[in-house]
């Protein structure tokens, strides 16, 4: 199949990169912030907590589907002709999206949580007014329709130029025996399957959002709240999930340029991206182990799904990733290197994750602070890692003496790993010690983690910030 | 319990960890690639194999099975923002005690904590629902309910107590 190799979106994606590892920084400072006053390190009123708990889960959540969407663009740009103006309507969207959110919390006072479960944001006990729960869920539609319009943007040109979404998902190779040489790249092969699933996902997230807007303005209407928890966390599960599905495609394009051995869709990654796309739908059923008036079967689709799509990771990312390394002529710098831990971590991070999926862990697990223990693994080593990753590839030196990693790369990549892995940790033995998550005031016999936390979280910041600025720095040198 | 999941969760993770190590200390050093794929097959199947004994190990009891007779003692729970009404506040210990989870207002979470600060077992309370959890208690003492679902500004202020009791 003969590729256009149009020349993507440099500037635009990069943009975008400057603004999504900014956000990182700064939303990692509120968790710090948040962190230190569990810890009893400094004061936080209640509401102020519930508030900044509120924007760093929105933020985090909205930069990591910013950076995906970055990095998907990027990389699907070098198959397909893509539309720029599109691309920036989806940006536009999202920055208005922020400022309502933003907006909301910080004027309006808001507090209900970034998977806010009806009806919290009507009845808050005058914590904040109804419009500011508005503006929040009018901030998720904004930003909800940008990432419609950017799916079709990537979704439209890729369906026409490889003759529908099935090829794209590479299922006549996969299924119909073709030749592996006619599917086409991985890159493709991802971005066609999380374009289906997102879409999917946002969709009844739109569904849910206007139904409690209505039930803003006329409270007589009612959301059968069961249903409502089912869209909130089927939305919130698959639009963290395309997160890290888009930003994976760094890997796939990045490794080869320093192993020498290119990524090929082979007909074992058709099958395990068709699996994807199934698993991320079906396994939402994992946060609501707990309702226990859920049909069964729901919950057990939940726990078993959770176990299965642990296989496509580690079986088939993870396992190329190890196959690619072996022996290969490897050349580490920053870029090379924080993507390699971003597979690690994720990898990793689906243990206690997967442990957790279980009814009978989940019983005495769910919603202690195990639950931000197993995501901030993925989240800080995984999506993150990976979207720092393709950004010091985007500004990586073309010199000799830039290339390998300095000094301060050295130091800034093990702070990092080192710090993330420690702050995890702390979450997951306070999960153990049934610490609660989402508790603005902590026990005294709590508070030893939080403070072992905050320290691990000091080094997070600190290496992020050296990121993020070597990357300024560098992108104002050669602009582009 | 929670001790033996955190053990098995760090062996494994770290049993996940070791092949990325492994490649990256082997990365550099020349080497033709050995034909991988039936070591990825072996993996995936030895992964469906562990997963169909887990999933039958861990559901061939339900978990969340509820008794029905006349010697199952009933609790009725009701959360509202922020305080829990518990309508029993002795319970025998014991006996098979299934607790009715209510609410007046938004989602709450149910989730009892012994003596020494475990968490037993949980479960949500939520508008328009009756969602039932059951449990034996063997040791009479006190014990604390906390709210395990967000619930707006005092959340954490939702802790209240009851006492299991000697017949
Ligand atoms: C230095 C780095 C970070 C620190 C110090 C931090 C801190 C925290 C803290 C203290 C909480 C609340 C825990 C609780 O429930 O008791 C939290 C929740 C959360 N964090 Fe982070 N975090 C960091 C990085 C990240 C990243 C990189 C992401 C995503 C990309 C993220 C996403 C979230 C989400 C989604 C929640 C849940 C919010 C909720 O419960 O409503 N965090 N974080
Ligand atoms: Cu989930
Ligand atoms: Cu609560």
């Amino acid at each position: 199949m003969a590729d256009v190799k149009a020349e993507p979106h440099t500037g635009a994606v990069k943009f975008s990169m400057l603004i999504a590892g900014a956000v990182f920084a700064l939303m990692m400072v509120i968790g710090l912030v948040m962190r230190a006053a569990q810890g009893n390190l400094i004061e936080l009123e209640a509401p102020f907590f519930y508030q900044l708990l509120s924007v760093h889960g929105a933020g985090m959540v909205g930069t990591a589907g910013l950076s995906g969407a970055a990095v998907m663009w990027y990389f699907v740009g070098r198959y397909v002709p893509l539309s720029a103006r599109m691309y920036w309507a989806f940006i536009a969207l999202f920055l208005l999206g922020v400022v309502f959110i933003l907006t909301a919390i910080f004027i309006g006072r808001y507090g209900g949580g970034w998977t806010f479960l009806f009806p919290l944001p009507a009845i808050s006990g005058e914590a904040w007014e109804p419009w500011a729960a508005a503006l929040f869920m009018l901030g998720y539609v904004s930003i909800g329709v940008g990432f419609l319009l950017y799916h079709l943007a990537v979704g439209y040109p890729i369906m026409k130029h490889y003759g529908g979404f099935a090829r794209a998902l590479g299922w006549h190779v996969g299924f119909g025996g073709a030749d592996p040489a006619d599917a086409p790249p991985p890159a493709i092969v991802a971005a066609a399957a999380v374009t289906i699933f997102n879409t999917i996902g946002i969709i009844v997230g739109a569904a849910v959002l206007v139904a409690s807007l209505v039930h803003l303005l006329v409270p007589g209407f009612a959301v059968d709240a069961l249903l409502a928890k089912n869209m909130i966390f089927f939305f919130g599960h698959v639009f963290i999930n395309a997160s890290i599905y888009m930003a994976v495609i760094a890997v796939y394009e990045i490794v080869p340029e320093y192993t020498g051995r290119p990524w090929k869709t082979s007909r074992v990654f058709v099958l395990a991206w068709t699996a994807i796309l199934l698993f991320v739908m079906a396994v939402y059923p994992h946060h609501l182990l707990q309702d226990v008036v859920m049909p069964p079967w729901a919950l057990v689709l939940g726990q078993v799904v959770s176990y299965l799509s642990g296989i496509p990771l580690l079986a088939v990312t993870a396992f190329s990733l190890c196959v690619y390394l072996h022996g290969s002529k490897m050349r580490w710098d920053l870029a090379s290197s924080l993507l390699v831990l971003a597979v690690a971590g994720w990898s990793v991070g689906t243990v206690p994750a997967i442990i957790d999926g279980m009814i009978s862990v989940n019983k005495i697990m769910h919603n202690t602070q195990w639950v931000p223990g197993h995501f901030h693994i993925y989240l800080l080593l995984g999506v993150v890692a990976m979207s720092f990753g393709f950004m010091a590839w985007l500004v990586r030196g073309t010199k000799a003496s830039e290339s390998g990693m300095s000094g301060l790369d050295r130091m800034a990549f093990g702070a990092y790993a080192l710090g993330a892995a420690g702050f995890a940790l702390m979450f997951l033995i306070s999960g153990a010690m049934s610490v609660p998550r989402r508790w603005a005031v902590h026990l005294p016999e709590w508070v030893l983690q939080d403070r072992i936390a905050t320290a691990f979280a000091v080094l997070v910041v600190v290496s992020t910030l050296v990121f993020v600025i070597k990357y300024a720095v560098r992108l104002g040198r050669a602009p582009g | 319990m929670q001790s033996t999941v955190l053990v098995i969760t760090l062996v494994l993770m770290i049993a996940v960890a070791l092949p990325f190590v492994k490649a990256v200390r082997s990365a550099g050093a020349d080497g033709a690639p050995g034909n991988a794929e039936p070591r990825r097959n072996k993996l995936i199947w030895a992964l469906v194999a562990a997963g169909v004994v887990i999933t039958v190990a861990s559901l061939r009891e339900w978990p969340h099975a509820i008794a029905a007779g006349d010697d199952v003692v009933q609790v009725n729970a009701t959360g509202g923002q922020w305080y829990w009404e518990i309508d029993t506040p002795e319970i025998p210990v014991g006996r098979t005690v299934v607790f009715n989870l209510h609410t007046k207002d938004v989602n709450h979470g149910f989730g009892v904590v012994n003596s020494s600060g475990r968490l037993l077992f949980q479960t949500q309370a939520m508008p328009g629902y009756v969602n039932k959890v059951q449990y034996v208690f063997d040791e009479p003492g006190d014990y604390r309910v906390l709210c395990l679902e967000f619930c707006g500004v005092a959340h954490h202020d939702m802790i209240d107590e009851f006492t299991v009791v000697a017949n």
